[in-house]
């Protein structure tokens, strides 16, 4: 199964790096809107370090939409989702290779975000940066594996890229809140300890929405 | 229809019922001390935040059933239970900041359990919106069911969270591992609202899945 | 003891309002699908 998923996923991947489109304009995007949080706040009234988690946070939220709604939009188009339905690979397979395609994509815009971010905003991520990239890792699962798991059900309705963030908004908001506090207690500076009851949270969170992901995929395709 | 006629039967009963919820309420009641009326709003409050949340079970566990068994009668009730709860939920959002304003002296917090009754209602909201843009009957059931599922997972998450972070909200006073610390009469009509609440959902879920049953026999499917 | 009566004859007030509407609409869609 691992097999037909990393083929599938390199095949999205392919066609994405192929046309460029998508990963360009999701990096344009994260440049632009950590450039707007710059410029929108006064830089004497509130400290970077106060809003800087949640600026993070947001960026990469964006940048994971974005990813989300690309993913089936691709499929859709050329009907190569029912070309798919009728190989003989599980549908789990399919349900993995999207997950890995959505997740390289979004890894790859944090992983131009994240510097950039510390550039911009003036924080000091090193002494903390494997804890960080932990939390990233365990948010960026759990968007990514209910996300691609409701894109496959939102892409066939009337208004899919309205509803697909609708749909998501509150499985993504518990993640996101841990993530934030748990980036906030890095970058104050505060012990490991207290950021670890929000990274079993997001650990919990990812083992259970993982595993239900796999589960009730194939309910979203079957016929 | 007769299902529809015990339905409204009973939405009626406890609709008469909740008038003398209310009497109890505010005449019959002890009025707190440090809270004054305000408190009173509890006896509303609270039955409405336990259905509201137990609606959300209940489109959970039958969805997981609807899924195994792919009984229509199971997606019925969960639309039912999600109509209703979203309702019940609306209640708890509207009567929480109003309780909360003068005790509090703010309308909102980001404490964890508002967090979580918001997204509850997101999740209502957002189920009921699937269902509206889905076409097919077959598809429908079986991506509501998905949804709901997941949504009843994510419940037992904000609670959690509700436990590791300190709050504004009131630490729970009846639901509680040692006796409720509630006094004798108010628990009294406490545990009556909640029973009227309790009516009012099954007679509003009765009706809700006649309706759905109506509906599906006046379009007869291809 | 505060004064707040007022809040808490909103919130009756609401609550009624919202679960006889409810009842109301209910009913109406139930006599004519």
């Amino acid at each position: 199964m691992l097999r037909h998923a990393w083929l599938l996923a390199r095949k999205d991947l392919l066609v994405e790096f192929r046309s460029r489109t998508a990963i360009l304009s999701a990096v344009v995007f994260t440049v632009l809107v950590l450039m707007v949080f710059n410029f929108g706040r006064d830089p004497t009234a509130i400290a970077a370090v106060d809003l800087a988690p949640s600026i993070l946070w947001v960026t990469f939220t964006f940048a994971a939409m974005l990813a989300l709604n690309r993913a089936f939009q691709l499929e859709l188009e050329n009907q190569a989702l029912d070309g798919l339905l009728l190989a003989p690979i599980s549908r789990s397979s399919i349900y993995l290779g999207k997950v890995i395609a959505n997740l390289a994509f979004v890894a790859v815009v944090e992983g131009v975000g994240l510097p950039l971010f510390a550039l911009f905003f003036n924080v000091r991520i090193t002494p903390v940066l494997g804890p960080l990239m932990v939390v990233i890792a365990l948010a960026t699962i759990g968007f990514v594996a209910v996300g691609t798991l409701f894109s496959a059900m939102t892409s066939r309705t009337r208004f899919a890229e309205l509803l697909l963030p609708v749909l998501l908004l509150p499985f993504m908001l518990p993640p996101l809140i841990w993530a934030v506090l748990a980036t906030a207690a890095l970058f104050a500076g505060r012990p490991l300890s207290e950021a670890t009851g929000w990274l079993r949270l997001l650990a919990a969170f990812d083992i259970v929405f993982v595993t239900l992901a796999f589960v009730l995929f194939p309910a979203t395709v079957n016929e | 229809m007769k299902l529809l006629k015990t339905g409204r039967w009973i939405t009626a009963v406890g609709l008469v019922l909740l008038a003398a919820v209310y009497v109890r309420a505010l005449a019959f009641t002890p009025v707190e001390r440090t809270q004054g009326m305000a408190q009173k709003i509890f006896y509303l409050h609270l039955p409405a935040a336990i259905w509201a949340e137990g609606a959300m079970i209940l489109v959970g566990v039958a969805s997981i059933f609807f899924l195994f068994l792919k009984d229509p009668r199971l997606d019925r009730f969960a639309e039912a239970s999600a109509e209703v709860g979203l309702v019940f939920c609306t209640l708890v959002l509207t009567t929480g900041p109003i309780w909360g304003k003068p005790i509090w002296g703010t309308w909102w917090t980001w404490d964890a359990r508002l967090t979580l009754t918001l997204l509850l209602f997101l999740m209502y909201v957002g189920y009921l919106l699937l269902r509206g843009a889905v076409t097919d009957p077959g598809l429908k059931a079986r991506y509501a069911a998905v949804l709901g599922i997941c949504g009843m997972c994510l419940v037992p998450f904000v609670h959690l969270s509700v436990i590791m972070f300190r709050t504004l909200h009131p630490q729970p006073i009846v639901i509680k591992p040692s006796a409720p610390s509630l006094p004798g009469e108010m628990l009294e009509t406490l545990a009556f609202s909640f029973l009227v609440f309790t009516v009012l959902w099954v007679g509003f879920v009765i009706q809700r899945y006649g309706l759905s049953l109506v509906r599906e026999q006046a379009e007869p499917h291809a | 003891m505060p004064e707040n009566t007022s809040y808490m004859v909103a919130a009756y007030v609401i609550t009624a309002v919202i679960l006889v509407g409810y009842a109301v609409i209910l009913y109406r869609r139930t006599l004519k699908p």
